[in-house]
Protein backbone atom coordinates (compact mmCIF):
# COMPACT_ATOMS: atom_id res chain seq x y z
CA UNK A 1 0.00 0.00 0.00
CA UNK A 2 1.36 3.22 -0.52
CA UNK A 3 0.60 6.22 1.33
CA UNK A 4 -1.26 8.96 -0.41
CA UNK A 5 0.00 12.91 0.74
CA UNK A 6 -3.22 13.20 1.67
CA UNK A 7 -3.99 10.14 3.64
CA UNK A 8 -0.31 10.58 5.17
CA UNK A 9 -2.66 11.68 8.65
CA UNK A 10 -3.71 8.11 9.39
CA UNK A 11 -0.09 6.54 8.67
CA UNK A 12 2.55 8.14 11.35
CA UNK A 13 4.40 9.82 8.29
CA UNK A 14 5.05 13.68 8.36
CA UNK A 15 1.46 14.64 8.63
CA UNK A 16 -0.49 17.40 6.97
CA UNK A 17 -2.96 19.96 9.41
CA UNK A 18 -3.89 17.48 12.47
CA UNK A 19 0.01 16.66 12.70
CA UNK A 20 1.16 19.95 12.69
CA UNK A 21 -1.38 21.22 15.52
CA UNK A 22 -1.18 18.13 17.77
CA UNK A 23 2.62 19.07 17.61
CA UNK A 24 1.91 22.63 18.28
CA UNK A 25 -0.31 22.30 21.38
CA UNK A 26 2.54 19.28 22.72
CA UNK A 27 4.96 22.16 22.67
CA UNK A 28 3.01 24.66 23.96
CA UNK A 29 1.93 22.08 27.13
CA UNK A 30 5.30 21.44 27.74
CA UNK A 31 6.63 25.58 27.93
CA UNK A 32 3.42 26.11 29.93
CA UNK A 33 4.51 23.35 32.17
CA UNK A 34 8.13 23.90 32.81
CA UNK A 35 6.78 27.97 33.31
CA UNK A 36 4.39 26.42 35.88
CA UNK A 37 6.68 24.37 37.44
CA UNK A 38 9.40 27.26 38.11
CA UNK A 39 6.50 29.76 39.77
CA UNK A 40 5.72 26.48 42.03
CA UNK A 41 9.41 25.99 42.79
CA UNK A 42 9.68 29.89 43.18
CA UNK A 43 6.98 30.38 45.44
CA UNK A 44 8.67 27.39 48.25
CA UNK A 45 6.53 24.24 46.29
CA UNK A 46 8.57 20.85 46.29
CA UNK A 47 8.08 19.78 42.60
CA UNK A 48 10.61 17.15 41.70
CA UNK A 49 12.61 17.71 38.66
CA UNK A 50 12.14 14.60 37.30
CA UNK A 51 8.14 15.46 36.80
CA UNK A 52 9.49 18.15 34.34
CA UNK A 53 11.73 15.95 32.36
CA UNK A 54 9.25 12.97 32.00
CA UNK A 55 6.39 15.53 30.78
CA UNK A 56 8.33 17.42 28.30
CA UNK A 57 10.19 13.87 27.09
CA UNK A 58 6.47 12.49 26.47
CA UNK A 59 5.16 15.94 24.91
CA UNK A 60 8.37 15.97 22.51
CA UNK A 61 8.48 12.33 21.29
CA UNK A 62 4.64 12.85 20.46
CA UNK A 63 5.70 16.22 18.65
CA UNK A 64 8.14 14.13 17.08
CA UNK A 65 6.46 11.21 16.12
CA UNK A 66 3.85 13.55 14.68
CA UNK A 67 6.08 15.50 12.21
CA UNK A 68 9.60 14.29 11.80
CA UNK A 69 9.41 10.29 9.41
CA UNK A 70 9.59 7.24 10.95
CA UNK A 71 11.72 4.42 9.96
CA UNK A 72 10.25 1.27 8.59
CA UNK A 73 7.48 0.22 5.55
CA UNK A 74 4.78 1.82 6.06
CA UNK A 75 2.90 -0.83 8.30
CA UNK A 76 6.12 -0.77 10.76
CA UNK A 77 5.98 3.36 10.51
CA UNK A 78 2.48 2.82 11.66
CA UNK A 79 3.03 1.37 14.71
CA UNK A 80 6.21 3.12 15.50
CA UNK A 81 3.41 5.84 15.82
CA UNK A 82 1.15 4.02 17.80
CA UNK A 83 3.92 2.70 20.23
CA UNK A 84 5.30 6.45 20.68
CA UNK A 85 1.86 8.40 20.75
CA UNK A 86 -0.92 6.00 21.87
CA UNK A 87 1.31 4.20 24.46
CA UNK A 88 4.85 5.51 25.63
CA UNK A 89 4.52 8.78 25.20
CA UNK A 90 0.79 9.09 27.52
CA UNK A 91 2.73 7.00 30.44
CA UNK A 92 5.62 9.89 30.75
CA UNK A 93 2.80 12.89 30.19
CA UNK A 94 1.00 11.22 32.76
CA UNK A 95 3.75 10.97 35.59
CA UNK A 96 4.61 14.72 35.22
CA UNK A 97 1.30 14.73 37.39
CA UNK A 98 -0.08 17.96 34.73
CA UNK A 99 -3.25 18.18 36.44
CA UNK A 100 -2.03 18.23 39.92
CA UNK A 101 0.58 21.06 38.74
CA UNK A 102 -2.67 22.68 36.63
CA UNK A 103 -4.70 23.18 40.02
CA UNK A 104 -1.70 24.39 42.41
CA UNK A 105 -0.74 27.22 39.75
CA UNK A 106 -3.66 28.75 38.83
CA UNK A 107 -5.32 30.97 41.47
CA UNK A 108 -8.07 30.36 43.71
CA UNK A 109 -11.16 31.82 41.37
CA UNK A 110 -13.54 31.34 38.24
CA UNK A 111 -11.09 29.37 36.51
CA UNK A 112 -10.04 26.83 38.75
CA UNK A 113 -13.09 26.45 39.77
CA UNK A 114 -14.02 24.94 36.43
CA UNK A 115 -11.09 22.79 36.14
CA UNK A 116 -11.89 21.33 39.16
CA UNK A 117 -15.64 21.15 37.91
CA UNK A 118 -14.11 19.06 34.64
CA UNK A 119 -11.99 16.93 37.01
CA UNK A 120 -14.76 15.79 39.84
CA UNK A 121 -17.35 15.70 36.71
CA UNK A 122 -19.76 12.84 36.54
CA UNK A 123 -18.50 12.19 32.89
CA UNK A 124 -14.85 12.51 33.76
CA UNK A 125 -15.64 10.05 37.11
CA UNK A 126 -17.01 7.42 34.22
CA UNK A 127 -14.18 8.18 31.55
CA UNK A 128 -11.98 7.57 34.47
CA UNK A 129 -13.55 4.37 35.30
CA UNK A 130 -10.04 2.00 34.41
CA UNK A 131 -11.95 -0.45 32.59
CA UNK A 132 -14.36 1.97 30.38
CA UNK A 133 -10.63 3.71 29.76
CA UNK A 134 -9.33 0.68 28.48
CA UNK A 135 -11.98 -0.25 26.46
CA UNK A 136 -12.45 3.07 24.78
CA UNK A 137 -8.35 2.61 24.16
CA UNK A 138 -8.05 -1.68 23.24
CA UNK A 139 -11.70 -1.46 21.85
CA UNK A 140 -10.71 1.52 19.05
CA UNK A 141 -7.48 -0.27 18.41
CA UNK A 142 -8.92 -3.51 17.43
CA UNK A 143 -11.70 -1.61 15.59
CA UNK A 144 -8.59 -0.06 13.36
CA UNK A 145 -7.25 -3.03 12.33
CA UNK A 146 -9.59 -5.56 12.51
CA UNK A 147 -12.26 -3.78 10.61
CA UNK A 148 -11.75 -1.98 6.88
CA UNK A 149 -11.29 1.21 9.14
CA UNK A 150 -7.34 1.82 8.51
CA UNK A 151 -7.66 1.19 5.31
CA UNK A 152 -10.55 3.85 4.95
CA UNK A 153 -8.44 6.29 6.87
CA UNK A 154 -5.61 6.08 4.32
CA UNK A 155 -7.77 7.94 1.62
CA UNK A 156 -9.62 10.12 3.74
CA UNK A 157 -7.23 12.89 5.83
CA UNK A 158 -10.47 13.96 7.59
CA UNK A 159 -11.60 10.41 9.62
CA UNK A 160 -7.32 9.65 9.41
CA UNK A 161 -6.95 12.61 11.85
CA UNK A 162 -10.03 11.20 13.36
CA UNK A 163 -8.66 8.09 14.07
CA UNK A 164 -5.19 9.56 15.13
CA UNK A 165 -6.55 11.89 17.78
CA UNK A 166 -8.70 8.76 19.42
CA UNK A 167 -5.97 6.47 19.91
CA UNK A 168 -4.17 9.81 21.10
CA UNK A 169 -6.78 10.75 23.61
CA UNK A 170 -7.91 7.01 24.18
CA UNK A 171 -3.68 6.32 25.16
CA UNK A 172 -3.97 9.39 27.87
CA UNK A 173 -6.60 8.38 29.54
CA UNK A 174 -5.62 4.80 29.62
CA UNK A 175 -2.37 5.84 31.36
CA UNK A 176 -4.26 8.34 33.42
CA UNK A 177 -6.80 6.22 34.46
CA UNK A 178 -4.14 3.07 35.62
CA UNK A 179 -1.72 5.52 37.28
CA UNK A 180 -4.19 7.50 38.92
CA UNK A 181 -1.73 9.91 40.21
CA UNK A 182 -3.67 13.03 39.85
CA UNK A 183 -6.49 14.14 42.23
CA UNK A 184 -9.53 13.23 40.43
CA UNK A 185 -13.33 12.12 41.68
CA UNK A 186 -12.93 8.10 42.63
CA UNK A 187 -9.85 6.33 43.66
CA UNK A 188 -9.78 3.50 42.36
CA UNK A 189 -7.91 0.67 43.91
CA UNK A 190 -5.14 -1.05 42.59
CA UNK A 191 -6.83 -4.32 42.63
CA UNK A 192 -9.45 -3.08 39.67
CA UNK A 193 -6.40 -0.81 38.02
CA UNK A 194 -4.23 -4.01 38.36
CA UNK A 195 -6.57 -6.11 36.71
CA UNK A 196 -7.31 -3.48 33.62
CA UNK A 197 -4.08 -3.04 32.95
CA UNK A 198 -3.64 -6.89 32.96
CA UNK A 199 -6.84 -7.22 30.54
CA UNK A 200 -5.70 -4.50 28.40
CA UNK A 201 -2.24 -6.42 28.52
CA UNK A 202 -2.96 -9.69 26.83
CA UNK A 203 -5.78 -7.74 24.64
CA UNK A 204 -3.21 -5.83 23.32
CA UNK A 205 -0.56 -8.83 22.89
CA UNK A 206 -3.20 -11.23 21.24
CA UNK A 207 -3.77 -8.09 18.36
CA UNK A 208 0.23 -8.12 18.19
CA UNK A 209 0.23 -11.75 17.38
CA UNK A 210 -3.03 -12.10 14.52
CA UNK A 211 -1.35 -8.81 12.83
CA UNK A 212 1.81 -10.93 12.20
CA UNK A 213 -0.15 -13.17 10.10
CA UNK A 214 -3.27 -11.58 8.85
CA UNK A 215 -2.87 -8.09 7.89
CA UNK A 216 -5.56 -5.35 8.41
CA UNK A 217 -8.75 -6.36 6.46
CA UNK A 218 -8.58 -4.06 3.13
CA UNK A 219 -4.75 -3.58 3.11
CA UNK A 220 -1.82 -5.13 1.27
CA UNK A 221 0.98 -4.46 3.38
CA UNK A 222 4.79 -6.46 2.40
CA UNK A 223 4.68 -9.61 4.94
CA UNK A 224 8.14 -8.87 5.89
CA UNK A 225 6.33 -5.29 6.77
CA UNK A 226 3.54 -7.06 8.47
CA UNK A 227 6.15 -8.92 10.88
CA UNK A 228 7.98 -6.10 12.26
CA UNK A 229 5.54 -4.09 12.41
CA UNK A 230 3.31 -6.86 14.36
CA UNK A 231 6.55 -7.50 16.72
CA UNK A 232 7.10 -3.81 17.15
CA UNK A 233 3.80 -4.26 18.41
CA UNK A 234 3.86 -6.45 20.67
CA UNK A 235 7.52 -6.13 22.46
CA UNK A 236 6.87 -2.30 22.25
CA UNK A 237 3.49 -3.15 24.55
CA UNK A 238 5.58 -5.27 26.53
CA UNK A 239 7.55 -2.31 27.92
CA UNK A 240 5.28 -0.01 28.21
CA UNK A 241 2.98 -2.38 29.80
CA UNK A 242 6.09 -2.84 32.58
CA UNK A 243 6.38 0.52 33.06
CA UNK A 244 2.51 0.98 34.06
CA UNK A 245 2.72 -2.18 36.37
CA UNK A 246 6.13 -0.63 38.02
CA UNK A 247 4.06 2.69 39.02
CA UNK A 248 1.45 0.34 40.52
CA UNK A 249 3.94 -1.60 42.29
CA UNK A 250 5.54 1.75 43.65
CA UNK A 251 2.43 2.82 45.06
CA UNK A 252 1.70 -0.60 46.61
CA UNK A 253 5.10 -0.17 48.06
CA UNK A 254 4.82 3.40 49.55
CA UNK A 255 1.87 3.13 50.81
CA UNK A 256 2.51 -0.33 52.62
CA UNK A 257 5.72 1.77 53.49
CA UNK A 258 3.39 4.19 55.51
CA UNK A 259 1.54 1.83 57.14
CA UNK A 260 4.79 0.46 58.52
CA UNK A 261 5.86 3.46 59.75
CA UNK A 262 3.86 3.65 63.48
CA UNK A 263 4.88 0.64 64.30
CA UNK A 264 9.08 0.98 63.33
CA UNK A 265 8.15 4.37 65.98
CA UNK A 266 7.18 2.23 68.33
CA UNK A 267 9.66 -0.04 67.53
CA UNK A 268 12.58 2.49 68.59
CA UNK A 269 11.09 4.25 71.16
CA UNK A 270 9.56 0.93 73.22
CA UNK A 271 7.55 2.29 76.31
CA UNK A 272 6.63 5.66 75.45
CA UNK A 273 2.92 4.53 73.89
CA UNK A 274 2.46 2.70 77.13
CA UNK A 275 1.41 5.79 79.62
CA UNK A 276 0.15 3.25 81.97
CA UNK A 277 3.05 0.73 82.48
CA UNK A 278 5.64 3.59 84.71
CA UNK A 279 3.30 6.06 85.01
CA UNK A 280 2.52 7.68 88.58
CA UNK A 281 -1.06 7.70 89.11
CA UNK A 282 -2.72 10.61 91.15
CA UNK A 283 -5.52 8.97 93.30
CA UNK B 1 12.63 4.78 54.21
CA UNK B 2 12.50 8.40 54.66
CA UNK B 3 12.36 8.75 58.53
CA UNK B 4 15.42 6.66 58.86
CA UNK B 5 14.03 4.23 61.59
CA UNK B 6 13.89 0.99 60.17
CA UNK B 7 10.67 -1.44 60.87
CA UNK B 8 11.45 -3.97 63.38
CA UNK B 9 12.92 -7.97 62.38
CA UNK B 10 9.53 -9.78 62.46
CA UNK B 11 9.90 -13.53 62.11
CA UNK B 12 11.00 -14.84 58.90
CA UNK B 13 7.67 -15.57 56.83
CA UNK B 14 8.95 -18.80 55.23
CA UNK B 15 5.53 -19.44 53.08
CA UNK B 16 4.95 -15.84 52.07
CA UNK B 17 9.60 -16.28 50.79
CA UNK B 18 8.46 -19.64 49.03
CA UNK B 19 5.67 -18.30 47.12
CA UNK B 20 7.27 -14.82 46.17
CA UNK B 21 10.75 -16.43 44.80
CA UNK B 22 7.96 -19.23 43.26
CA UNK B 23 6.54 -16.28 41.53
CA UNK B 24 9.72 -14.84 40.25
CA UNK B 25 11.03 -17.98 39.51
CA UNK B 26 8.67 -19.17 36.95
CA UNK B 27 8.47 -15.18 35.61
CA UNK B 28 11.81 -15.49 34.96
CA UNK B 29 11.39 -18.86 33.49
CA UNK B 30 9.41 -17.65 31.04
CA UNK B 31 11.26 -14.75 30.29
CA UNK B 32 14.61 -16.82 29.68
CA UNK B 33 12.15 -18.70 27.40
CA UNK B 34 10.87 -15.66 25.16
CA UNK B 35 14.89 -14.42 25.00
CA UNK B 36 16.70 -17.41 24.48
CA UNK B 37 14.90 -19.20 22.22
CA UNK B 38 12.48 -17.03 20.64
CA UNK B 39 15.03 -14.27 20.03
CA UNK B 40 18.28 -15.49 20.41
CA UNK B 41 18.42 -19.24 18.63
CA UNK B 42 14.94 -18.24 16.56
CA UNK B 43 14.20 -22.24 17.31
CA UNK B 44 10.20 -20.87 18.33
CA UNK B 45 8.06 -19.13 16.33
CA UNK B 46 6.55 -16.03 17.09
CA UNK B 47 3.15 -16.86 15.68
CA UNK B 48 3.10 -20.60 14.18
CA UNK B 49 -0.42 -20.36 11.67
CA UNK B 50 -1.26 -23.66 13.23
CA UNK B 51 -2.32 -22.07 16.69
CA UNK B 52 -6.26 -22.29 17.33
CA UNK B 53 -7.54 -18.75 18.15
CA UNK B 54 -7.84 -20.19 22.22
CA UNK B 55 -4.27 -20.66 22.43
CA UNK B 56 -3.41 -17.35 20.73
CA UNK B 57 -5.89 -16.05 23.98
CA UNK B 58 -4.06 -17.90 26.56
CA UNK B 59 -0.73 -16.83 25.25
CA UNK B 60 -1.75 -12.81 25.40
CA UNK B 61 -2.57 -13.51 29.08
CA UNK B 62 0.45 -15.66 30.10
CA UNK B 63 2.51 -13.30 28.46
CA UNK B 64 0.89 -10.58 30.28
CA UNK B 65 0.76 -12.76 33.16
CA UNK B 66 4.66 -12.93 33.10
CA UNK B 67 5.69 -9.57 32.77
CA UNK B 68 3.23 -8.91 35.85
CA UNK B 69 5.04 -11.51 37.84
CA UNK B 70 8.11 -10.23 37.40
CA UNK B 71 7.12 -6.54 38.79
CA UNK B 72 4.96 -8.07 41.40
CA UNK B 73 7.63 -10.19 42.91
CA UNK B 74 10.05 -7.90 42.64
CA UNK B 75 7.86 -5.12 44.82
CA UNK B 76 7.29 -8.21 47.07
CA UNK B 77 10.69 -9.11 47.20
CA UNK B 78 11.60 -5.49 48.36
CA UNK B 79 8.64 -5.84 51.11
CA UNK B 80 9.89 -8.85 52.58
CA UNK B 81 13.31 -7.28 52.72
CA UNK B 82 11.89 -3.91 54.32
CA UNK B 83 10.11 -6.12 57.14
CA UNK B 84 13.45 -7.76 57.42
CA UNK B 85 11.54 -11.48 56.97
CA UNK B 86 13.02 -13.26 54.23
CA UNK B 87 13.87 -16.93 54.89
CA UNK B 88 16.39 -17.58 52.29
CA UNK B 89 16.47 -21.62 52.19
CA UNK B 90 12.48 -21.12 51.55
CA UNK B 91 13.16 -18.38 48.58
CA UNK B 92 15.95 -20.84 47.29
CA UNK B 93 13.63 -23.67 47.68
CA UNK B 94 10.74 -21.23 45.82
CA UNK B 95 12.76 -19.74 42.90
CA UNK B 96 13.72 -23.35 41.80
CA UNK B 97 10.12 -25.02 42.16
CA UNK B 98 9.19 -21.58 40.01
CA UNK B 99 11.67 -22.32 37.58
CA UNK B 100 10.57 -25.60 36.88
CA UNK B 101 6.88 -25.63 37.42
CA UNK B 102 6.79 -22.94 34.39
CA UNK B 103 9.27 -25.31 32.38
CA UNK B 104 6.81 -28.02 32.57
CA UNK B 105 3.40 -26.15 32.34
CA UNK B 106 5.04 -24.90 29.02
CA UNK B 107 6.03 -28.11 27.94
CA UNK B 108 3.27 -29.81 28.35
CA UNK B 109 0.16 -27.10 27.86
CA UNK B 110 1.71 -24.56 25.73
CA UNK B 111 3.58 -27.09 23.21
CA UNK B 112 1.47 -29.89 23.41
CA UNK B 113 -2.37 -29.09 24.29
CA UNK B 114 -2.63 -25.73 23.12
CA UNK B 115 0.12 -26.55 20.47
CA UNK B 116 1.00 -22.30 20.78
CA UNK B 117 4.51 -23.36 19.05
CA UNK B 118 6.68 -26.23 19.06
CA UNK B 119 10.07 -26.09 20.07
CA UNK B 120 12.37 -26.53 17.17
CA UNK B 121 10.69 -27.07 13.48
CA UNK B 122 11.97 -28.96 10.46
CA UNK B 123 13.16 -31.61 12.89
CA UNK B 124 12.02 -34.77 14.73
CA UNK B 125 10.70 -32.77 17.80
CA UNK B 126 10.37 -35.92 20.05
CA UNK B 127 13.51 -35.75 21.82
CA UNK B 128 13.42 -32.61 21.89
CA UNK B 129 9.88 -32.04 23.79
CA UNK B 130 11.50 -34.98 26.37
CA UNK B 131 14.61 -32.99 27.48
CA UNK B 132 12.23 -29.88 27.83
CA UNK B 133 10.29 -31.84 30.09
CA UNK B 134 12.41 -33.78 31.74
CA UNK B 135 14.24 -30.56 32.63
CA UNK B 136 11.34 -29.11 34.08
CA UNK B 137 10.80 -32.38 36.06
CA UNK B 138 14.39 -32.36 37.55
CA UNK B 139 14.24 -28.41 38.62
CA UNK B 140 10.73 -29.62 40.58
CA UNK B 141 12.34 -31.83 42.03
CA UNK B 142 15.12 -30.25 43.33
CA UNK B 143 12.87 -27.39 44.42
CA UNK B 144 10.83 -30.38 46.62
CA UNK B 145 14.00 -31.37 48.17
CA UNK B 146 15.33 -27.84 48.94
CA UNK B 147 11.60 -27.22 50.28
CA UNK B 148 11.55 -29.80 52.85
CA UNK B 149 15.62 -28.99 53.76
CA UNK B 150 14.26 -25.39 54.42
CA UNK B 151 11.67 -26.63 56.81
CA UNK B 152 13.60 -29.14 58.61
CA UNK B 153 15.98 -26.17 59.20
CA UNK B 154 13.62 -24.21 60.22
CA UNK B 155 12.04 -26.28 62.81
CA UNK B 156 15.51 -27.20 64.26
CA UNK B 157 15.50 -23.46 64.61
CA UNK B 158 12.48 -23.24 66.27
CA UNK B 159 13.73 -26.07 68.69
CA UNK B 160 16.92 -24.44 70.00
Amino acid sequence: MRPSAAAAAADGHPAGAFGLVVAAVALAATAAYVLAALRLRARGDAWPQWRDASFAAGCLAIAHAMMMPLPGGPFTAHMVHHVVTAMAAPVLVVLGRPLTLLLRTVPPGRVRRGFLGVAHSRPAAWLLFPPVAALLDMGGLWLLHRSPLLAAAHHRPVLGAAVQAHLLAAGLLFAFSVCRLDPVRHRWGLAVRGTTLFVAGAAHAVLAKTLYAVPPPGTAFAASDLRDGARLMYYGGDLVELALAGVLAVEWYTRRGRALRPRARRAAAPGRLEPAAGGRRFT
Amino acid sequence: MPNGAAPPPTAPRTRRSLAVFALIGAALMAALDEIVFHQILHWHHFYDRSTPGIGLLSDGLLHTAELGALVAGGVLYADLRRLRALSPAHARAGFVLGLGGFQLFDGVVDHKLLRLHQIRYGVDVTPYDWAWNAAGLLLLLLGAVLAVRARRTGDRRADA
